[in-house]
């Protein structure tokens, strides 16, 4: 079956085209996304690759033993995460059966292309660094981890030597270390300045900002990517907020994007230049999805941060 | 900053309330309907106690502390949290303890008085342990499966024992038959505080009770 051609373009026709095609090109993209932008993803380490901004943190959330009802449950938050555009998520051998459940996950989804797997050594759970890491891919199910960092500082010296080690050998892809709640940062600037780390990773939120006065611009200065953790602040922000009927500013949507308090928690931590992405957890699709979309452009302005932390501290 | 002052109650929780009680729930599911053995075998450790073969009402507990370590603490609750396996530890000593205790008759009071106010203290609480924890979360909305029942779970295990231990047991022999139900009461109330849930007052209430008799009972 023919289909006649009815129209043809003129040579003048197709010039106009191009032009039309190469000026539109050429105008900022950020305005045109506003509100419907796709997740927003920064670079790290050194790395051409690019990690979305919000990540997924397993702390409490994904410790559900062999309890098959959430098990199932967890799968359905981890399905949410990835088709919402997620990749790093974070786990430790302190949190219990979270690595087993991601393992679940992981097997009952299929491992995404989009999956950055940051995992945790950590002495009391017994075992030296290397024996941890091969334990915890099991529980993974997974071939490597992209990340693998010292929790909480434990025995640091030992478990970074160590995980250099199998840095270099690749059987993990980057190496950095943890800490949380604000503690030891003298420490932690100390380990910045003298290792060769990929990632820190450190409380910061919009009450929590001890970070920015030095860890932050180091960890920019040397090129080290930056996980926020508990943002909510251990849900107790979120929970605070909502208990007082705190209402989001009118400005929160025109100078942020922000449409809920989810938004404007999680894009006041992630539009820092320095903070590579946010691990917050859940154990509901609902709450997934609130996070993804914070992770989405545009992202407040540094005078619109700024704008955000002395509103928080109004209330 | 202080590391140590910086840390919550929550810190030390690895687990929400959602998986503790789902927790609860799957033993009720799992040992249905054992209930009703254990719950028979408490009832005659209260009766033979109150009709002073104490040193047969010392026994019978044990083998229930060990049945909760390892189907509570050893097969479930350890994958939650790392210390569980401790605690199921400290479960099999209380089971060894008791049978000790039947054997050597170390402490046992073997004509308890129903009047004396330890031993009132005691069946009381071992009532509650045994009739009114059960009813508590079905009462509040749960299902029956939720219920709390003496010899499946923990809690129940505990309060009932720290009772039946205050009609049972004098002087020193009563304060270390009482440690590990009495540091579990604390662990657990600490847990549920830090859940959010109004349990954890209920057993700080019992520990407060159940201390006015160990000072008593510990009188001989």
């Amino acid at each position: 079956m023919s289909h006649p051609i009815k129209y043809r373009i003129t040579r003048r026709q197709s010039l106009k085209l191009m032009g039309a095609t190469l000026a539109a090109m050429m105008l900022p993209s950020v305005p045109l996304l506003a509100n419907t932008g796709g997740i927003h993803r920064k670079t790290f380490a050194g790395s051409d690759k690019k990690l979305p901004v919000i990540g997924m943190g397993t702390w409490r959330t994904f410790n559900v033993g062999s309890d098959p009802k959430l098990l199932n449950a967890r799968t359905e938050v981890v399905k949410a995460f990835f088709e919402l555009g997620g990749g790093l998520i974070d786990s430790s051998p302190m949190y219990g059966s979270a690595p087993d459940v991601m393992g679940y996950a992981l097997q009952e989804l299929g491992t995404p292309e989009s999956l950055f797997s940051a995992e945790k050594v950590w002495s009391p759970a017994g075992g030296a660094a290397r024996e941890q890491v091969a334990e915890l891919k099991e529980r993974w199910k997974v071939e490597h981890f992209d990340l693998v960092q010292v929790h909480n500082l434990t025995d640091w010296r030992e478990h970074l030597a160590a995980l250099q080690e199998m840095k270099a050998e690749g059987i993990i892809r980057h190496v950095g270390i943890t800490t949380s709640h604000g503690r030891r940062h003298s420490e932690i600037e100390q380990i910045m300045t003298s290792e060769d780390i990929d990632f820190v990773q450190l409380t910061y939120n919009i009450t929590h900002r001890e970070a920015e006065n030095r860890l932050l611009p180091l960890a920019d200065e040397r090129g080290i990517g930056v996980i926020a953790n508990r943002p909510y602040d251990g849900g107790s922000l979120i929970k605070n907020l909502k208990r007082r009927n705190a209402p989001l500013p009118e400005w929160a949507n025109a100078e942020c994007g922000c449409d809920t308090w989810a938004d404007f928690l999680l894009k006041f931590i992630v539009s820092h230049p320095a903070i590579t992405c946010a691990v917050p957890a859940t154990t509901q699709v609902e709450h997934m999805r609130e996070n993804m979309r914070a992770g989405h452009t545009p992202m407040p302005s540094p005078d619109a941060r700024q704008r955000m932390a002395d509103y928080i501290e109004s209330l | 900053m202080n590391a140590w002052t910086s840390y919550q109650l929550q810190d030390f929780i690895p687990f929400t309330a959602e998986v503790y009680f789902r927790l609860l729930e799957r033993m009720g599911e799992t040992f249905w309907p054992l209930h009703l053995l254990t719950l028979a075998l408490g009832a005659a450790t209260l009766a033979l106690a109150l009709r002073h073969s104490t040193r047969l009402a010392c026994l019978l507990p044990s083998p229930v502390w060990a049945f909760v370590a390892v189907t509570f603490f050893f097969q479930r609750y350890a994958e939650l949290n790392w210390a569980g396996g401790y605690v199921g530890y400290a479960f099999i000593c209380q089971a060894v303890l008791l049978v000790v205790m039947t054997l050597t008759g170390w402490g046992i009071d073997k004509r308890p008085s129903h009047t004396s106010p330890p031993v009132v203290i005691g069946m009381t609480i071992t009532l509650f342990g045994l009739i009114v924890m059960p009813l508590m979360a079905p009462m509040s909305g749960g299902s029956w499966y939720q219920a709390e029942v003496f010899g499946i779970h923990a809690d129940p295990t505990a309060v009932t024992t720290l009772g039946l231990v205050l009609i049972m047991l004098r002087g020193l022999a009563l304060w270390i038959a009482a440690i590990i139900p009495a540091l579990w009461l604390v662990v657990s109330g600490l847990t549920l505080q830090a859940l959010d849930s109004t349990g954890g007052a209920v057993l700080f209430a019992v520990l407060a009770i159940a201390l006015v008799g160990l000072v008593w009972g510990s009188k001989r």
